[in-house]
């Protein structure tokens, strides 16, 4: 039978299309920024050969530990709100508005579709405190507390940052693990249910460890977005004030594009990636063992 | 039980979803407000006010400033061929790497696994030297083909991850009737996977609608400008922003993408109730 | 079995892989063939946010330059602000410049450009022409100054900056023009005190609150205050650059900004200034444009311009101007053909009457009578310039990029006080040094 499975010519041919766009376009590509690392200069320039010397900057460079210090805090706060919050409105489509549900989740994932312009405009227009009150000083006002320069320093910009970009995404991690609870055959909760487990108990012994796979390729899927994060930080603040609100890839971006150190900048990539990866193996790592166990 | 306690107990349930309704609809309503005023009124009075004069001639002026008759056309050219070529490309080595059993499929499953974290920003230059090389910076293709490449990490990954719980059986007994392997892809595998190519495709669509970051590089010339650059042509050079008209282009291009979306939420409900009834 | 035919399908695997890889590399290494032969069309690839000039260029192209116009037609491209320099550099290192293009938003990197040899050579090229007298003197020395100390680059607009005020206010609270410092803290204490917020600055875009930093240098220590950082010959560190910093976070520190600067955008500015809600804004002279605009709530005849204020005892001089040349545009050498030479010398010749009829102010010597029709305070700004001898320039002109982003993003700080004077002139020159 292994053979069967393993019918070679199927393997090329579907395979192939896929490897062939993919290393041509990313992994190509990608080798050749690494290459980089070790130059200094850009495109117009001229690369010269540097050596180790970037990655010696790189360690003595605090912008980049500032900037490595904001994508954690973001990462990990944005990734765990979104998988959360998502699961729990998942299990509001599947078990509270069951059939009725398609209205909401169609407005609930509409942020989704708002270009990434648009939406910035929207939370500075919120959070304004110059030269008028936006809404959420106005609220602030009435209830007796004074109006906060949400934008205007580094600590509240986080906080306007990470509620932007949680409320634009929700909606998506939504539908994503109600498309996974959707799997979770109905009679095995049914049979449950007649075994006497309701609320808490059928949530933590039934649907939460089957709806483990969607819940962890979310959370990869959360977490390499919110490692990468660039245009809403970018419309929304441009990294300031100061450089309070700089994550790794908008250094990169400056480094690379607006000082033109494409060395540099690409050395700056390579942590980000290493980041990256070193964060999603744990998670598939971990994801594999609970789907084996 | 008794329908009012019942009733009582929907009462967070049914709060909460207000809640979610209100935070989410709002932006809608503020934009197509602030899409009619002047800039003068949109700068003077409270954002969520309503116009002082409905300025409707915002959408005339919306509609050209951001070339959205060229645009919209550059947008779909781009992205339908890269979503339909992700899709295929990307379902058919999900298919490859967790269905059929070969040497290496793991390592190859990290290294796309691995594109995932690669940011858009470290492939840019590279890209750009080659596709200018090879002569194809005037047109449309580096971007389609820079989409479907990176596209497909995530999709190839989604993908293998559904093919998984599917039983391996079903596929080497279709082989018994003497189909090929490839032939139970296209037959068997793409129909089973409707429902994961459905929820893939809608979050590369927006992906791909909403990205910036490749569509200026390879798509700043004016004649290929997508929906995306053309939105930046509001924005003065001293950093000032002619805002009645962006949102009214922001409201139409929105507008246009929400009827899709809601013709497609009616195919992915039924995908999804199809999928339901799965023995 | 199937062991063997995995192998053989991962080795055919590895193959396509490398053979993609070399084909890439083989391209990659054939660059540079892309360019030298004749444009096929006047391309101008503008950044995106100028909506001056290409309106202009199309009224030369059906008039006065419409034979050029005939034989290479004008096709116009855009790139947004924040990427043109990245994408400009990219195309120079690849030979595929089009014959007209914007750059050097960030001086020091259209410096690069000209360093790289790819610009033509405008003080050679316009005198080919018989055209050379027809870009002002002015302009040319600004750009002489920016980019390095070549004529590079051409001044498609020509601003000069100062206090544009609100002449209402003034002389409803008896208020004097201000012609030094201490007149004009004066003055903004007794606006505060009437209820006005003093200045209207933007500290979201940083850069209105820098320029008041560099004025002030300029007016206390020279007009090579700047120059002076820029060559090493002095830091920002040191004691009478602080002081400058110091004098700009005090007036945020006495609430002049008003409340909030730091998220203050420029339309909210702008507004603040048209709506009669702050008397005084340091801007340059593109503000005309809102200024004459519909928005303008207090009407144009009742609003003009004092330069910056002396500092007293300074070495500067209050008729130095802080000047500048916007965005401008240059040409490729590459693709300096005899058709392209043709379309400049039509530009140099016309475009100045032209952009003056269209209300901009620009850097080509235009027919004075194309003002007649312009507003009363565009007619002075127009006379200023021609009157001005000399010109300074501004806080991060001649910054390295990095030092340039910092600054601006950094000056909100500055006037909310999250940052002493000391550490945002130390954080400053800490990126001037290690670019």
């Amino acid at each position: 039978m292994k053979s069967v499975l393993g019918d070679r010519k199927a393997i090329v041919l579907l395979l192939t299309p896929a490897l062939l766009v993919y290393t041509l376009i990313m992994l190509v590509p990608v080798l050749w920024s690494l290459g980089l690392t070790f130059f200094e200069g850009s495109p117009l320039g001229g690369f010269e050969f540097a050596g180790f010397d970037n990655f010696i900057r790189l360690f003595s460079d605090s912008a980049v530990w500032e900037a490595l210090w904001f994508t954690i805090r973001y990462a990990i706060l944005v990734t765990l709100f979104q998988v959360v919050l998502g699961y729990g409105l998942a299990l509001l489509y599947n078990f509270v508005l069951r059939k009725s549900s398609v209205l909401v989740r169609t407005l609930v994932f509409f942020p989704v579709v708002l270009p990434t312009v648009a939406v910035s405009l929207l939370y500075q227009k919120i959070f304004q405190s110059a030269p008028t009150d936006g809404l959420v000083n106005e609220l602030l006002v009435n209830v007796g507390l004074g109006s906060v320069d949400w934008l205007g320093a580094g600590t509240t910009a986080f906080v306007v940052i990470v509620i932007m970009d949680v409320w634009r995404s929700i909606g998506f991690y939504g539908i994503l693990i109600f498309s996974g609870l959707l799997d979770i055959p109905d009679e095995i909760i049914e049979s449950s249910r007649l075994d006497g487990a309701s609320g808490f108990r059928l949530f933590r012994h039934i649907v939460l460890p089957m709806s483990l796979p969607i819940v962890f390729a979310s959370f990869i899927f959360s977490i390499n977005g919110t490692i990468k994060v660039f245009d809403s930080v970018f419309a929304l603040t441009g990294g300031g004030p100061g450089d309070s609100t700089t994550p790794l890839t908008l250094y990169m971006y400056r480094t690379a594009f607006q000082y033109s150190d494409y060395g540099y900048g690409s050395t700056i990539a390579l942590l980000l990636t290493m980041i990256c990866l070193v964060v999603t193996l744990f998670i598939f790592r971990s994801s594999r063992r609970d789907i084996t166990s | 039980m008794s329908t009012i306690t019942r009733g009582l107990r929907r009462i967070p349930a049914l709060l909460t979803i207000a809640f979610l309704i209100l935070i989410t609809a709002y932006p809608l309503f503020w934009m197509f407000i602030n899409s009619l005023k002047s800039n003068s009124d949109f700068l003077n009075n409270p954002s969520y006010a309503l116009p002082e004069v409905w300025t409707w001639e915002n959408y005339v002026t919306g509609w050209e400033t951001a070339n959205l008759s060229t645009t919209i056309v550059n947008s779909i050219i781009v992205t339908f061929p890269a979503l339909i070529l992700l899709v295929l490309f990307g379902t058919a080595a999900g298919y490859a790497l967790e269905v059929l059993v070969f040497k290496g499929r793991g390592t190859i499953l990290l290294l796309f696994l691995a594109g995932i974290m690669i940011p858009g920003q470290m492939i840019v230059l590279p890209l750009f030297t080659a596709s200018f090389n090879i002569g194809i910076t005037g047109s449309l293709l580096p971007l389609i083909l820079i989409y479907t490449a990176t596209g497909l990490p995530l999709t190839v990954f989604m993908m293998a991850t559904y093919f998984r719980a599917i039983p391996r059986e079903i596929f080497e007994a279709s082989t018994i009737d003497g189909a090929s392997m490839t032939r139970a892809f296209f037959s068997i595998g793409m129909p089973m996977m409707r429902n994961a190519i459905l929820t893939v495709a809608i979050v590369q669509f927006f992906q791909i609608w909403n990205d910036l970051l490749f569509a200026l590089i390879f798509a700043g010339q004016r004649k290929l400008n997508t929906i995306q650059v053309g939105l930046l042509n509001f924005s003065g050079e001293y950093g000032s922003i002619n805002y009645g008209p962006l949102f009214a282009a922001i409201c139409i291009t929105v507008g246009g993408i929400l009827v899709l979306y809601l013709v497609l939420n009616q195919q992915i409900i039924k995908g999804l109730a199809a999928g339901a009834v799965k023995g | 079995m199937s062991t063997a035919t995995s192998r053989r399908s991962r080795k055919a695997l590895i193959g396509v892989a490398l053979v993609g890889a070399s084909a890439l590399a083989l391209v990659g290494c054939s660059g540079g063939s892309g360019g030298g032969s004749a444009p096929s069309s006047f391309e101008f690839l503008k950044n995106s946010e100028n909506t001056t000039t290409e309106p202009v260029l199309n009224v030369l192209a059906d008039g006065e330059c419409k034979a050029e116009n005939e034989k290479l037609p004008l096709e116009i491209s855009s790139q947004p602000q924040a990427d043109l320099d990245s994408q400009v550099q990219l195309l120079a290192s690849q030979g595929g410049l089009p014959p007209m293009f914007s750059a050097g938003g960030n001086p020091a990197e259209g410096a690069k450009l000209a360093d790289a040899d790819v610009l033509v050579d405008f003080d050679k090229a316009l005198t080919d022409l018989g055209v050379r007298d027809k870009i002002a003197p002015g302009a040319v020395s600004t750009i002489e100054k920016l980019y390095g100390g070549g004529f590079d680059f051409l001044p498609f607009q020509y601003n000069i900056e100062g206090i544009w005020y609100n002449t209402k206010i003034f002389s409803d609270n008896g208020w004097e023009v201000p012609t030094t410092w201490d007149e004009l803290l004066d003055v903004a204490a007794k606006a505060k005190a009437a209820g006005y917020t003093p200045f209207s600055a933007s500290g979201e875009q940083g850069w209105p609150i820098t320029r008041l930093i560099s004025t002030y240098l300029f007016r206390e220590l020279g007009p090579d205050a700047m120059q002076k950082i820029a060559d090493g010959d002095a830091k920002l560190t040191d004691p009478e650059y602080v002081k400058a910093a110091a004098a700009i976070a005090d007036l945020g520190a006495k609430g002049y900004f008003g409340d909030n600067v730091a998220s203050l955008d420029i339309d909210g500015s702008y507004n603040l200034f048209l709506t009669g809600k702050s008397p005084m804004i340091y801007m340059g002279s593109w503000i005309l444009g809102n200024i004459n605009g519909a928005d303008n709530q207090v009407g144009a005849e009742n609003m003009s311009f004092f330069p910056f204020p002396a500092v007293e005892g300074g070495a500067g001089s209050i008729d130095q101007y802080p000047a500048n040349v916007g965005l401008p545009a240059t040409f490729s050498k590459a693709a300096y053909s005899d058709d392209v030479a043709s379309w400049l010398g039509c530009i140099a010749t016309n475009y100045g009457t032209e952009a003056l009829k269209q209300g901009q102010i620009t850097g080509f010597v235009a027919d004075p009578s194309a003002s007649a029709d312009l507003p009363e305070i565009s007619q002075k700004v127009q006379e200023t310039i021609a009157d001005s001898t000399d010109s300074v320039l501004w806080f991060e002109a001649l910054f390295p990029a990095k030092a340039s982003q910092i600054s601006s993003t950094s000056a909100a700080l500055l006037v909310t006080g999250q940052m002493s004077p000391e550490e945002f002139m130390s954080t400053v020159q800490d990126a001037i040094d290690n670019p």
